[in-house]
């Protein structure tokens, strides 16, 4: 069976490849939109856009990145709903 | 191909509506099953999703694809992130779906399944989901901007200090409301108490986890929580039952309040990766988990409803909360059909997370269907019960008294039929000592699903289970809703208090930040003491304050839209929003009104307050009052809750004007005037 590399997170592999081989990215998909879906922060989405759009700059570890996120996202957001 | 697919498909839909419709109506006099109930609605909400959503989105709005939305344009993979609509729906409906549509739906359960019903159907068509679209896009529009900064832009400077004011006061009464409903819940609940408590450790293990043992694995640490939550539930029970651990975890309804007041002012000081981020999950899993189960459940076991189309009670007489159908059963329902909170989510994170404007149709309209969806099946889960139980659980003290043998006496002469022995066995069934007056419908609900939960898995000897369970989800996110609650009151105080004196705006400042989150808790918790200790009962005053206050930030939304679209030159379409905001306007008003100035004391706050300290000055003590003490506590209580009404209603007359007042001087105007970002503004980066 073939691997994705866990650089291409996301990315669909090849359309030519058999339904099992497709499995581990479309896991992958798959728990990336429950991430979203319950508003966990996403390392590997924001690894993936530094790359895309700003090749070369300093990234975050994944500490900082989640300490940094879940502070955005408490410190100063919106109410809760009722 | 399609179309023709299409053509076939809806006249489908409108004859299953039709006939789920007609078996509701025909079946009068007789049990109807829950079905029919949830079909009829799924089939409203699919034809107001096709036709009508799709006019709003291509005529009104005009939607425009080749607009670069706020996450597309400033895309930081954190905060501005393009994503999937799928995904955001669900995103967008966790953060909506709070229990505002759990507990007004069960409340209005006691004038029968169809006013109830019906509103929650007609009023999320015209007016809920209308509201959280149309805000979505204004917001999107404006580069994600929030509820506040939107009005002050389009109405003014003054319409936004006072919208900030009102959105604060809203807040004090829903976060005294909420905890309201979890000590009515828990009160001498061991049980109950111990899985809540429990919450709390789980939390902070959780937080330790995915910060410092494994930084960043969220997931790892929402498993380990989920086991560990389900262990809880499974040894409430044996420490119910346990002659020392039990009588400890047996608090009254005081100790409650004061025990949720300390954790309020403790857990909105503590960083928000220790507890409010864990909890947020574990809370996000068990809603959408439980919404998904209960539709299951009711379309497996297919209840009868139990209770009648329509009870005596909407003379307003009922013992739930009193008023009669018009205003106060669309006060009483608000979040289910139209929830001014939700106007503050479509313009928090959900507008940073639109992918294309197309999307903002199937997020904001189909999100708050899906909202509406879960009151209809809270308004079920109530109405499967024998009425005499409804009653039982929701009629104050006052009224029923507090043995099985007076309440069944009592909700008999009513005209609902319960022997002693049945009261005594559901509490048995679900593992409690007493089900009376428990109101506040968090625990009727969960009552209702136990049912239903019980007999689609397990049966009866997991009854108790699927209560306490049922318990477990809704006060986790309601305490996780107290804590991030009092924070965001806490920054709403800061930046007030910074006005007058600049050290106390300063939200690193830490006396300032205590001094903020004191205030917050303070002012909620008054309320939330106030509403335990009232003999009256406390929920059905505290309830419709809140739906007051809900409706009117929900008519204050609805003016920004109707404003914006006159601004846009879109008049023609304006009767889309003026006709939910002249509802809205008119139900909130007579309410509140009603509620202050109702010469039935059990209606009116003055008339009520005038009451009890008239016979107090005379030396005359009123039940359900035992002291003069108590009475003067009534009736200064409902000055306050009179007063506190009187302002909703100013505030809302007042922005009324403001709208008036831009929507001319716009139409006077040739062309547009709305503050909207330009469509080709630069791509990422540019905007800065």
């Amino acid at each position: 069976m073939r691997r994705v590399e866990p650089k291409a997170a996301g990315e669909a592999p090849p359309a030519a490849a058999e339904p099992v081989a497709r499995l581990p990215g479309r896991l992958r998909a798959l728990g990336q939109a429950w991430r979203q879906v319950v508003g966990i922060p996403d390392y590997e989405r924001y690894l993936e856009h530094m790359a895309a759009h700003h090749p070369g700059d300093a990234v975050l570890t994944r500490r900082e990145f989640f300490a940094c996120a879940i502070d955005r996202k408490y410190g100063k957001s919106g109410p809760r709903c009722c | 191909m399609n179309k023709l697919a299409s053509l076939l498909l809806w006249p489908v839909i409108a004859i299953v509506g039709a006939i789920s419709f007609g078996a509701l109506a025909l079946g009068r006099g007789e049990t109807v099953s829950a079905t029919w109930l949830v079909t009829a609605a799924l089939a409203v909400y699919f034809i107001a999703y096709r036709f009508y959503s799709k006019f709003i989105a291509e005529r009104v709005l005009q939607l425009d694809d080749t607009r670069p939305t706020p996450a597309v344009r400033h895309n930081d993979g954190m905060d501005y992130v393009p994503t999937n609509k799928w995904v955001l729906f669900g995103h967008h409906f966790a953060a909506i779906a709070g229990a505002g549509p759990l507990v007004g739906p069960v409340l209005a359960a006691q004038m029968g399944y169809l006013p109830g019903t019906l509103w929650i159907l007609a009023g999320v068509v015209v007016a809920g989901a209308v509201q959280d679209f149309i805000v979505l896009f204004i917001s999107v529009r404006r580069d994600g901007k929030s509820l506040g900064e939107m009005i002050k832009m389009e109405l003014g400077p003054v319409p936004g200090s006072l919208a900030l004011v009102g959105v604060l006061a809203i807040m004090i009464i829903i976060l005294a409301v909420l905890s309201l409903v979890v000590v009515k819940a828990l009160t001498a609940s061991p049980w109950g108490l111990f899985t809540i408590a429990a919450t709390i450790p789980i939390a902070l293990l959780m937080g330790i986890y995915m910060r410092v043992v494994r930084p960043g694995h969220v997931g790892e640490a929402s498993a380990i929580g989920v086991v560990l939550l389900l262990a809880a539930l499974y040894l409430g029970r044996a420490v119910a039952a346990d002659p020392t651990w039990g009588p400890m975890f047996t608090l009254t309804g005081t100790q409650i309040a004061w025990a949720i007041i300390l954790y309020g002012a403790i857990a909105a000081s503590l960083p928000v990766w220790l507890m409010l981020a864990p909890r947020d999950y574990l809370s996000t899993f068990l809603k959408i988990g439980t919404v998904v189960a209960l539709a299951v459940g009711i379309y497996v076991v297919a209840p009868p409803l139990q209770m009648p189309e329509l009870t005596r009670f909407i003379d307003g007489s009922g013992p739930v909360f009193s008023g009669s159908l018009f205003p106060f059963l669309f006060i009483t329902i608000a979040c289910g059909s139209v929830s001014g909170f939700h106007s503050l989510i479509s313009s928090g994170t959900t507008p940073k997370m639109i992918e294309r404007e197309s999307h903002m149709r199937f997020v904001g309209f189909g999100g708050m269907l899906a909202e509406s969806f879960v009151a209809i099946m809270a308004l079920t889960a109530a109405c499967v019960l024998d009425p005499g139980i409804y009653f039982a659980m929701n009629a104050p003290a006052a009224a029923i008294g507090t043995t099985a043998a007076n309440a069944a006496h009592v909700i008999s002469n009513w005209g609902f039929t319960i022997t002693p022995d049945a009261i005594e066995q559901t509490a048995k069934d679900i593992g409690e000592t007493s089900i009376l007056s428990r109101a506040g419908g968090a625990p009727t609900l969960a009552v209702g699903m136990a049912k239903i939960l019980a007999q689609a898995a397990g049966g009866k000897a997991l009854e108790a289970f699927w209560y306490h369970f049922a318990i477990l989800f809704e006060a986790l996110f309601i305490l996780t809703a107290v804590d991030a609650g009092t924070r965001v009151g806490r920054f709403m105080i800061q930046d007030m208090l910074g006005h007058v004196y600049k050290p106390l705006g300063d939200t690193e400042f830490l006396p300032a930040n205590l001094l903020g989150t004191a205030l917050c808790v303070a002012a909620w918790g008054y309320f939330l003491y106030q509403g335990v200790v009232d003999p009256l009962g406390g929920i059905n005053t505290l309830w419709q304050l809140f739906g007051v206050g809900n409706q009117m930030l929900a008519g204050i939304a609805l003016l920004l839209c109707t404003s914006v679209l006159v601004k846009m030159k879109r008049e023609r379409y304006v009767w889309v929003t003026l006709v939910p905001t002249a509802w809205l306007l008119v139900t909130t008003l007579t309410a509140g009104i009603e509620k202050i100035f109702h010469s039935d004391p059990s209606i009116g706050f003055i008339a009520l307050a005038n009451r009890f300290s008239e016979a107090a000055a005379q030396g005359k003590v009123l039940a359900p009052a035992k002291s003069i003490q108590e009475m003067q506590r009534v009736a200064f209580n409902n000055y306050l809750d009179a007063v506190v009404c009187g302002a909703f209603v100013l505030l809302v007359l007042a922005m009324c004007v403001y709208a008036i007042k831009i929507c001319l001087e716009a139409y006077k105007q040739a062309k547009p005037t709305a503050h909207e970002i330009p469509p080709m503004a630069g791509v990422e980066g540019a905007a800065a």
